[in-house]
């Protein structure tokens, strides 16, 4: 077998998305995997590729970043043993909060309605600090709760405080408040409850 | 196709259905040993790094603090949906319907999302 060391015909990143995640049939696939067992250049993207995938899961698993999330993430979270403390908050609703050394993840779900919704934006404030505004919130309409996977490092850090999020729905020019949900933060004196 | 003919008494010539039905399963075997032959061979030649036993591996080529960040870059559309197909090993399809997106935009989302987190730990490697 001969291989190429450069491409002529490289697979576009979108094509070996799909093969990846198994989105690919038929002589699509036939294609592409006839293609990767000759050419180095789209081999090598498939694993960095790969090696992403790796990276984000044990990001993931570690709560590194705030995600907006699904059921999904918390059925993996529960059959990988992951500690997952969780505030269920109504609109217009408030919750002492807080995070041990125990904890693996921290989960919010800010309920509300969202018919006839179709752009939901989160605004974020920690005390009278700035606001953050996260666009366009992957989130069912039919759904009556955003689950949101917070951040773990930023929160083992923050002081005691009071965190406000709202929820907006995007209308015309304005927006609408859908629901407003006030987290009081308390530092866990010992790490541990 | 050959059955619903079959059923509505389109096929006129029915001792050709035998060789066409043979047909068919000769070319469904030879597809499907060429499609395990080829796939042997991608093991060979991925398997260490593509098994899910090498997901634990420390990559020294992948930096996490970089990534971290290019992940908080990205649209909530798109984080998420990286997040729900790698940790959560969900199908589009899967991800579609807990998100109230179609199938097909999941995969441009996706792809996109994975474009600019590839295009971001290169720029900044």
């Amino acid at each position: 077998m001969t291989r190429v060391s450069s491409c002529r015909e490289p697979l576009d990143l979108a094509t070996l998305v799909d093969y990846w995640f198994g989105d690919l049939a038929g002589p699509d696939l036939d294609r592409v995997e006839e293609h990767l067992l000759e050419c180095d250049a789209c081999g090598s993207v498939l694993r960095s590729l790969v090696a992403t995938g790796d990276g984000v899961r044990r990001l993931a698993r570690q709560g590194a970043f705030g995600v907006v999330v699904s059921p999904a993430f918390l059925e993996t979270a529960s059959r990988q043993g992951l500690r997952v403390r969780q505030y269920g908050v109504p609109a217009g609703g408030r919750v002492d909060c807080t995070v041990t050394a125990d904890d693996d993840l921290l989960v919010s779900y800010l309920q509300g309605d969202f018919r006839g919704v179709s752009r939901l934006d989160l605004v974020v404030q920690v005390e009278d600090g700035p606001e953050h505004r996260v666009f366009d919130l992957p989130v069912s309409p039919s759904s009556s709760e955003v689950i949101v996977a917070q951040a773990m490092p930023a929160l083992r850090a923050m002081p005691s405080s009071t965190v406000r999020m709202r929820l907006l729905a995007r209308e015309g020019e304005g927006d609408r408040l859908v629901g407003e949900y006030t987290f009081a933060h308390t530092v866990s004196a010992t790490g541990r409850e | 196709m050959t059955f619903d003919s079959l059923r509505a008494g389109k096929v006129r010539e029915d001792e050709r259905l035998a060789s066409y039905v043979l047909g068919t399963c000769r070319r469904m075997a030879i597809g499907r040993a060429r499609s395990t032959t080829r796939r042997q061979r991608l093991l060979e030649r991925f398997g260490p790094e593509l098994t899910p036993a090498a997901w634990t591996f420390d990559s020294p080529s992948l930096d996490l603090d970089r990534l971290v960040s290019c992940l908080e870059r990205l649209a909530e559309r798109e984080r998420t949906v990286v997040v729900l197909s790698f940790y959560a090993d969900r199908g589009a399809a899967e991800i579609a319907s807990e998100l109230g997106l179609s199938p097909a935009n999941v995969r441009v989302v996706r792809h996109r999302a994975l474009a600019r987190l590839r295009g971001c730990m290169e720029a900044r490697a």
